[in-house]
């Protein structure tokens, strides 16, 4: 079993361990939207948003914040309350450290919805929406974070990981129903690009940025920016695990210099490829570089075959870095059944895990009873731009927003609630979780410092790389690998004095 | 084959179908309840309008 820590051969100037393994960090970044109803008179998202976010304010003078969970808490670019979570070396970790964002954000907009109604009336409510699209073509993100080797080229991400991404929406996708119609993503429309290293002005599907948050010589972070918004817990986390799996097999071929299967899965060209998908969804054609079509699901079948082919070798490898015997190929197992499940249209099974399914599955009962029609025929009609009744449509519109509503909304919690959706993480084990960083990381040092330095009320700042003590005078700790969990001789002594400082107080 | 086995084989043929048929419409029963109990859990949802919330929904693009 390949050992998971190694900084000591590391100070001997040998390679680190992780370069050799699929050891991974994930992480999700999530940007809500939030808006203002039942007020005395109209309140901007923005005054919401910085309402929220008052109490940090107050605390820290700042809108950036980390938690002692190891996550960043701030708000963004268009007032948008925004949440990363901290580094995780499981897409099951990542899940419990997103859902500990959720409760989060979610006790911060009530919190600011109790204050808001002094001033704008009992009816008032804040709502605070996981998804990627406003009502005015507005769009935002979640973004994925994956620690790939360095020795992947934008190339192989181009050729081998886009048209993975681009495919798998018919399982991640978090559905739409807007203008009139619906479609399985909530994002594919605004993505106008493929690789880019911008991030302001276009909006590509994936984003190399140069700061790996990690030794540079041995990592690349791969930030990727097409994922919808997701509110069902399994496709969180399969989203990562998915992804983990491919990747898993473009860093093996990268590492031994072979040419991948994966190379023929090269898209013609990946934004019509991502438009099609929107469009059409499962049965999207996408045209290959060799000229060849195939459907979403064709494709997603070949990524799936490849990862069953490199897990009949390799499954031990993949397993180290999931932490558990078995897990590989229980993704895999997860992924054929959902896969076999949309082969066959079965909406009713797809709505327990997938969230365009459980959208469509409900929006067509929904429409076959206020129609008079059947379920079949309301599918039809939904996926048809305009064929609904406006104030049908409008409705609907406002459904798909209650749906990603983590504050107010009524749909997904009466789906959970009714058996209809599979919860993975409950409201407990997430409220743990805002206490409580992911196992086997950097987060658990960036937790405890931030923990024991507000206990100890000691000014103090954080970045992703870095811990900061202001005072007495400024000490800076560096943390470069994002596998390191345990201090060094700097960071111990820091939390020693922390404690020092905690205690004296106490006994005062 | 006799026409006795082919009598019970067409039976059973039926019988199969039937049992299935019921579990469907058992399945959709159950289904309709379930969405019943749904409908009734969002009704205020579905009772507010629709337009004011839809509209009030706006904001700057983000990443």
């Amino acid at each position: 079993m390949p050992q998971l820590h190694d900084s000591t051969s590391r100070a001997q100037g040998e390679p680190n361990a992780h370069e050799h393994g699929f050891d991974r960090i994930f992480g999700l970044e999530t940007e809500y939207g939030v808006s203002v109803t039942g007020a005395d008179h109209a309140v901007q998202a923005a005054n919401a948003a910085v309402a929220m976010f008052r109490p940090i304010v107050e605390h820290t003078r700042s809108t950036n914040t980390y938690l002692a969970n190891g996550s960043r808490l701030y708000l963004d670019v268009g007032a948008h309350p925004e949440y990363a979570t901290a580094e995780a070396r499981m897409p099951s970790d990542a899940l419990l450290a997103d859902a500990a964002g959720e409760r989060i954000m979610r006790s911060m907009a009530l919190n600011a919805q109790e204050q808001l109604r002094d001033a704008v009336g009992s009816a008032a409510r804040i709502h605070l929406f996981k998804n990627n699209a406003d009502s005015a073509g507005h769009s935002f993100g979640c973004h994925e974070n994956y620690l790939v080797r360095r020795f992947v080229g934008l190339t192989d991400i181009t050729d081998q990981l886009l048209p993975l991404l681009i495919s798998r929406q018919i399982i991640t996708g978090a559905g739409r129903f807007a203008d009139g119609r619906f479609s399985i993503t909530q994002r594919a429309l605004f993505v106008d690009e493929t690789v880019s290293s911008a991030t302001t002005r276009s909006r590509p599907m994936v984003n190399t940025r140069d700061e790996p948050h990690a030794n540079p010589e041995e990592f690349r972070r791969l930030h990727v920016i097409i994922g919808d918004s997701n509110r069902s817990q399994w496709a969180t986390r399969m989203k990562l695990a998915i992804t983990h799996l491919v990747l898993c097999v473009i860093e093996y071929h990268a590492r031994h210099q072979e040419s991948s299967a994966l190379s023929l899965m090269a898209l013609a060209d990946p934004v019509d490829a991502n438009h099609a998908v929107d469009e059409h969804g499962v049965q999207a054609q996408l045209q290959l570089a060799s000229g060849d079509h195939v459907s979403a699901l064709q494709m997603q079948r070949r990524y799936w075959q490849a990862c069953a082919t490199f897990l009949d070798a390799h499954a031990h490898a993949v397993d180290a870095s999931l932490g558990q015997p078995g897990a590989a190929l229980q993704i895999l197992d997860e992924w054929r059944v959902v896969l076999d499940e949309l082969e066959r249209d079965d909406i009713a099974s797809l709505a327990t895990r997938v969230d365009w399914a459980a959208k469509l599955h409900l929006f067509s009962q929904l429409v076959a009873r206020r129609l008079g029609c059947d379920v079949d025929q309301a599918r039809a009609l939904l996926r048809q731009p305009g064929a609904l009744p406006p104030a049908l449509a409008l409705q609907l519109a406002q459904l798909d927003f209650d749906y990603h509503d983590i504050a107010n909304g009524a749909v997904f919690d009466a789906l959970v609630r009714h058996g209809r959706m599979i919860e993975e993480v409950s409201a407990q084990q997430a409220d743990e979780a805002r206490h409580t960083p992911p196992a086997g990381t950097r987060a658990v040092l960036r937790g405890r410092f931030v923990q024991l330095a507000a206990e100890a009320h000691v000014r103090h700042a954080c970045d992703w790389t870095t811990l900061e003590l202001l005072e007495p005078h400024k000490t800076t700790v560096s943390l470069l690998d994002p596998f390191e969990d345990q201090p060094d001789a700097q960071l111990s002594a820091i939390f020693d004095q922390l404690e020092a400082r905690i205690a004296l107080h106490e006994t005062r | 084959m006799p026409q006795e086995q082919v009598n019970r084989k067409a039976s059973e043929h039926t019988q199969a179908v039937n049992d299935e048929q019921v579990r469907l419409n058992v399945e959709a029963e159950a289904s309709m309840d379930v969405l019943d109990s749904i409908l009734d859990d969002i009704s205020t949802v579905l009772e507010t309008n629709a337009q004011e919330y839809v509209d009030s929904f706006v904001q700057k693009g983000g990443q």
